[in-house]
């Protein structure tokens, strides 16, 4: 056999092997029929192109069948027919299913954690007016949000009792925002 | 390619695509081809050339429909091959296909031949 025979050989069991392997959920005597039709395809042309003094060639015979993968999945296709998704792509879908389940809660607890520190720091500011508040340094580069053991020295600070209403509203945008969101992730799950 | 060629494209590969069974069961009238010969009967003609990945899985449909049969056949030195036939069930299936299309060409032929502005003698259009 010469060295483009073997190459050509080689292409046809690799095709052929491919089919097989995407033809796995075809009973084994379905499958061995359709590869041994195809195969007896490859080599009946391959012999009338020699027959005719034509270069062989494989690659443009296989191009005809198409990509191994989608030729299996017409012969497959009526099995899946009004059929339960097959077992591999149910477990696709459960682990789809639990990243947007752990998105949701991880969403809820984000938000509703954000909201009750907002309510939180509001209410504080009546037991610990001294601690509460949010100072402006470095002439309002930069701030300091919230609860401090000791007012920092030398800031001024901002809001004073507005920060009770302030965060109060922010509260509820939070929480509006999350049910929002939440609602939307629901939908999807 | 201009979006009228493609449009052209389009509909050409929709009505390939609704009368291919049709033209396979035609080819298969009174006749037993194997795979490589129906290929290259459909493929000789300009409005039923199809490929290979298209052939072999309708071929294994129409016989889990029972349109068609097929047995391996060895003859000679030749390798196996696998021919089909039509069935009964086949050969009705072809009867009706083959009137539904008939009428379908008869009547655009038609519409093709009626053109306006003179009114149409049956529905008054």
């Amino acid at each position: 056999m010469s060295q483009a025979e073997l190459h050509n050989n080689e292409m046809i069991h690799r095709y052929l092997n491919d089919l097989r392997r995407y033809l796995a959920r075809l009973a084994p005597h379905e499958s061995q029929e359709v590869i041994r039709e195809i195969e007896s395809h490859l080599f009946d042309v391959l012999d009338q192109q020699a027959a005719n003094g034509q270069a062989a060639d494989v690659a443009e015979i296989l191009r005809g069948f198409g990509d191994a993968r989608q030729l299996a999945a017409q012969y497959v296709a009526h099995i899946e027919e009004g059929a339960p998704p097959p077992r591999g792509f149910r477990a696709i879908q459960s682990v789809k299913k639990s990243v947007t389940a752990s998105l949701y809660f991880a969403m809820a607890v984000f938000g509703f954690s954000m909201a009750l520190s907002l309510l939180f720091v509001a209410g504080a500011k009546f037991l610990l007016p001294e601690a509460v508040g949010v100072w402006s340094a470095a002439n309002g580069n930069s701030i300091v949000v919230g609860f401090v053991a000791a007012p920092p020295a030398g800031m001024p600070e901002v809001l004073g009792w507005w920060i009770v209403p302030v965060a109060t509203l922010l509260a509820l945008g939070v929480t509006l925002l999350t049910r929002r969101v939440l609602r939307v992730l629901k939908q999807h799950m | 390619m201009n979006s009228t060629e493609a449009l052209m494209e389009k509909w050409e590969v929709q009505l390939r695509k609704g009368t291919l069974e049709l033209a396979i069961l035609a080819a298969l009238q009174q006749r037993t081809l194997y795979g490589l010969e129906l290929l290259k009967l459909l493929q000789s003609l300009p409005s039923t050339t199809i490929t290979e990945g298209t052939l072999y899985p309708l071929l294994d449909r129409l016989k889990r429909d029972e349109l068609v049969d097929a047995q391996w056949v060895q003859e000679g030195e030749t390798r196996p091959r696998k021919y089909y036939q039509l069935t009964p069930l086949g050969n009705k299936k072809l009867t009706d296909l083959t009137r539904l299309w008939r009428q379908s060409v008869t009547d655009i032929e038609w519409l093709l031949a009626n053109p306006g502005p003179q009114p149409l003698p049956n529905t008054g259009v």
